[in-house]
């Protein structure tokens, strides 16, 4: 029987942004199709409304003409609509088949014999008994199908399915999706990889701040219009002086930046190599997952790669812990602020603290001078606007934007040479956007320079000289940034390649 | 995720008053408990804790008996919560007071016949030195070959017991002690002075006291002391901040096995006077549940250790007047941490009770 899932008018708003804005959209069994957007268009709160994970402001969904009220995943599963997470919800320690009979209705001999079915059907090779953390990711990703295959499901959503998976897995994964999908299962696949969608896809509809802005036939597509409406034609309204000179002094250079990881769920970094002028920024773009959390702990010394070379100041400091490399005058926001630039249950000072470079006398003879650190705080608060003056606050009750000032204040109070942040503007209201930006710019016009990793294009566009892009570790050529397009940097980010 | 009925909810703002105030309201707790379970062995509830919390404390040589056990489990509880506040678990502080306790005891047969002031500072340092070098094993596993300090810890518990036993049958047993597991007396000078004669008490609660003051000025007055805060509360803020994790977990390991070797020196100088097999009746598995109980706070610590001494002494009461076995001062600890467990999760999590839509009930 064919499917049919309609979206009507969806909405769903949190405090300060709207997630999905009237979305409007319909599927029909027989086809593949991409669901496409940059972090934050709102992919990821639809997905979560289809299987009831989160309730919609507003809006319907249809399943053949019926109205579902999908208030809990239990609902989505009753309803036939499957789920394949971007993170696998496998205990590790269990077997394949215990983690697959956990949540089954029949008894375990004819639950062995209708998987052992599926594995035939779609040529999984996958062993039963042996415990899940054994498996590969892909392997576990198989496990997470069947799951959903055992519903006989007529709905099949995988979001972000390629993000832990090798070259292979990736190409068998599309193999069964296809087979998937000359049974009547509809298929609903999230992505932001411009090539899957062409290579896989029937239709894509494509997402931005929450709104769907294109519903295509992928056939007429082709990885620069894609690209073109994904990032869509941001205009920044104030833009940085592009400041590109060639004489200048290259303050930090980076070699052989290499980075390997057991962990599926880290990137590695292949031979990233470098190097930032004096007063400039270079911007370094990318979906995030693709290896820029990686980047900016070796950057900021919290790992220490081998045989990386990183030259500051004609030293070399890639043995460096953040500490170290503080006093050199580096300086780092790292794009988790809430927990990992500050601890929330510390007062104002005391995060402070955190940044206890050499010259602070925070520290006289290994003990507490709570008065300097706090007549520091007090110079800090001021000094970046934030909102209060007691120093005593904890910082959990600093809104975002207030927190993000109070960091970037910590770090730069030290003039820093060079500060390396990420993401330093995500999740924050418009006001403290544009205070963020204007402090990084005002850095550069004082000769010093940044390192900019972040997520979102319009930011980089607006604050970069020149831009990279990393996707799967692997980081671009470098490019002044008056000429790189949002069309280029879509292409670029999504693994395309421009030339 | 399944859409349960109960919800469970992290509080965003716990009040420092409530904190520190759910201690009390386990150990009242615990008492209700305790009169359950001896009515429920048929004892009069009213009168059985009287003798358990009462009686033992209701005249000098009692009160002497409180501080003389609050002693080692102050001064163990001060110690690991150095290694607690910085998310090192440190459970093996028995094996660490049995080492501490080898380690002076063997610098106190030495002297077995000789006299001097300056042999009893010999053993208290033999028996911190012990301490921390028995301590050091797992910190220094953890930091280079990334094991697990919980188990090893642990597990070097029985090990230190295990190198006592020999010890006092074998080569250090006395040798006109007709073949009984013990060592020689040890002389006078080896032995802590009474602070009153005629009671046990002994000079040892004075390192205890010293220990709080000191771990109080280190914890809330320096660098180490911010450092350590910062590792417990996110250890990304501390790789961040670039503090020398491994050099600190070396460090509050230390700090922590030299005072449970403190203790040790304390108790076998002290009332014991030698070595034998029973030297600790577990204080270093209590004090953990004296440092939770006193909140790792250097002064919560000093109160904590008392209440629990006190189920100690309780125990030996009740075995005297009732009967009963003085395991169940095990009991009491246990009930102690049970409870204080409890009410910390009330106090950090919220308990949300869902309403049933029609929709849910369908099933």
């Amino acid at each position: 029987m064919a499917t049919d899932l309609r979206i009507s008018n969806i909405s769903k708003i949190y405090p300060g942004c709207v997630a999905n804005d009237n979305v409007s959209l319909q599927f029909k069994s027989g086809k593949i199709y991409a669901l496409l957007g940059e972090n934050g268009a709102g992919k990821s709160t639809l997905v979560k409304i289809l299987s009831g994970v989160i309730n919609p402001d507003n809006g319907e969904v249809f399943l053949n003409e019926k109205n579902l009220k999908l208030s809990s995943p239990l609902d989505a599963k009753k309803n036939k609509i499957g789920m394949v997470f971007q993170h696998f919800n496998l205990f590790e320690t269990l077997s394949v088949f215990e983690n697959l009979s956990i949540d089954a209705t029949e008894d375990n001999k004819s639950l062995r014999v209708r998987i052992n079915k599926i594995l035939k059907k779609y040529n999984f090779n996958i062993d039963l008994d042996v415990p899940v953390l054994n498996l590969s990711a892909g392997q576990k990703q198989k496990v997470e199908i069947i799951r959903c295959l055992l519903r006989s499901p007529k709905v099949l959503i995988m979001d972000e399915p390629t993000s832990v998976l090798t070259e292979q897995e990736t190409e068998e994964l599309f193999i069964s999706l296809k087979k998937f999908c000359d049974e009547g299962i509809l298929i609903i696949y999230i992505t932001h990889k411009l090539k899957e969608v062409l290579s896989l896809c029937d239709e894509v509809a494509v997402m931005r701040k929450g709104k769907v802005v294109s519903v295509s036939q992928t056939q007429n597509e082709k990885v620069e219009t894609l690209a073109n409406k994904m990032v869509g034609q941001k205009l920044a309204k104030i833009k940085k002086k592009i400041n590109i000179s060639k004489n200048k002094d290259e303050i930090f250079k980076v070699k052989h930046l290499n980075f390997y990881s057991d962990d599926p769920f880290e990137t590695n970094l292949v031979n990233l190599n470098f190097s930032v002028k004096k007063g400039e920024c270079l911007g370094i773009a990318g979906i995030s997952g693709n290896g820029q959390n990686e980047l900016f702990q070796i950057l900021s010394g919290e790992i220490i790669t081998p045989n990386t070379s990183i030259i500051f100041r004609n030293k070399e400091i890639a043995k460096l812990n953040p500490k170290q490399r503080r006093e050199y005058l580096m300086a780092f926001s790292p794009e988790d602020r809430i927990s990992q630039a500050a601890v929330p249950e510390l007062k104002i000072y005391e995060n402070v603290a955190l940044n206890n470079f050499k010259s602070s006398n925070f520290f006289e003879k290994g003990l507490v001078n709570e008065r300097k650190i706090k007549e520091h705080s007090k110079k800090i608060l001021s000094d970046f606007s934030v909102n209060t003056d007691n120093v005593e606050l904890k910082s959990q009750f600093l809104s975002g934007g207030n927190l993000q000032k109070l960091i970037l204040g910590r770090e730069l109070i030290t003039a820093p040479e060079l500060l390396i942040c990420y993401n330093p503007t995500w999740g924050l209201d418009v006001g403290a956007i544009n205070y963020i930006h204007e402090t990084l710019i005002k850095i550069n016009d004082q000769e010093k320079s940044t390192i900019l990793i972040s997520t979102d294009t319009e930011e980089l566009l607006k604050l970069s000289d020149r831009i990279a892009v990393i996707y799967k570790g692997k980081l671009s050529n470098i490019m002044p940034s008056d000429e790189v397009t949002p069309e280029k940097l879509g292409i670029l980010m999504g693994g395309g390649s421009i030339d | 995720m399944e859409d349960l009925l109960i919800r469970i909810e992290k509080r965003n703002d716990v009040p420092t008053t409530l904190y520190f105030f759910t201690p009390f309201i386990a150990i009242i707790l615990t008492i209700i408990g305790g009169g359950i379970i001896f009515y429920a062995l048929g004892f009069n509830p009213v009168e059985a804790l009287k003798f358990y919390f009462i009686t033992p404390i209701s005249n000098l040589y009692g009160f002497s008996e409180l501080l003389l056990k609050a002693t080692p489990l102050c001064l163990i509880a001060i110690g690991l919560s150095f290694c607690f506040k910085s998310n090192n678990w440190n459970i093996g502080a028995e094996g660490q007071l049995t080492f501490g306790a080898i380690v002076g005891g063997g610098v106190a047969l030495l002297f077995y016949n000789q006299d001097g002031f300056y042999i009893l500072p010999l053993i208290i340092i033999a028996g911190a030195i012990g301490g921390m070098i028995f301590a050091l094993i797992p910190a220094i596993l953890k930091t280079y070959f990334n094991t697990n300090e919980i188990l090893v810890s642990l597990m070097l518990v029985y090990v230190s017991k295990l190198i006592l036993d020999y010890l006092v049958v074998g080569p250090w047993s006395n040798p006109e002690g007709f073949n009984f597991p013990e060592t020689r007396q040890f002389s006078d000078s080896s032995r802590m002075p009474l602070l009153f004669e005629g009671l046990r008490i002994h000079a040892g609660i004075f390192i205890a006291l010293a220990a709080v003051l000191v771990s109080w000025f280190v914890l809330y007055k320096t660098y180490l002391g911010f450092q350590i805060k910062v590792s417990g509360l996110s250890l990304k803020t501390a790789k961040y901040a670039g503090f020398k994790g491994k050099t600190m977990i070396l460090i509050v390991f230390m700090i922590s096995g030299a005072c449970a070797g403190l203790a040790g020196v304390g108790e076998i100088t002290g009332p014991i006077g030698q070595l034998h097999r029973m030297i600790s009746p577990d204080y270093g598995f209590t004090a953990i549940i004296v440092a939770f109980l006193g909140r790792l706070n250097p002064f919560g610590i000093i109160f904590a250790s008392l209440v629990v001494s006190l189920t100690y002494l309780g125990a030996e009461t009740a075995q005297i007047f009732l009967q009963i076995p003085q395991y169940t001062g095990q009991v009491f600890q246990g009930m102690i941490l049970f409870f204080l467990l409890a009410s910390d999760y009330l106090l950090f999590f919220k308990i949300k009770f869902q309403n049933f839509s029609k929709n849910e009930l369908r099933h």
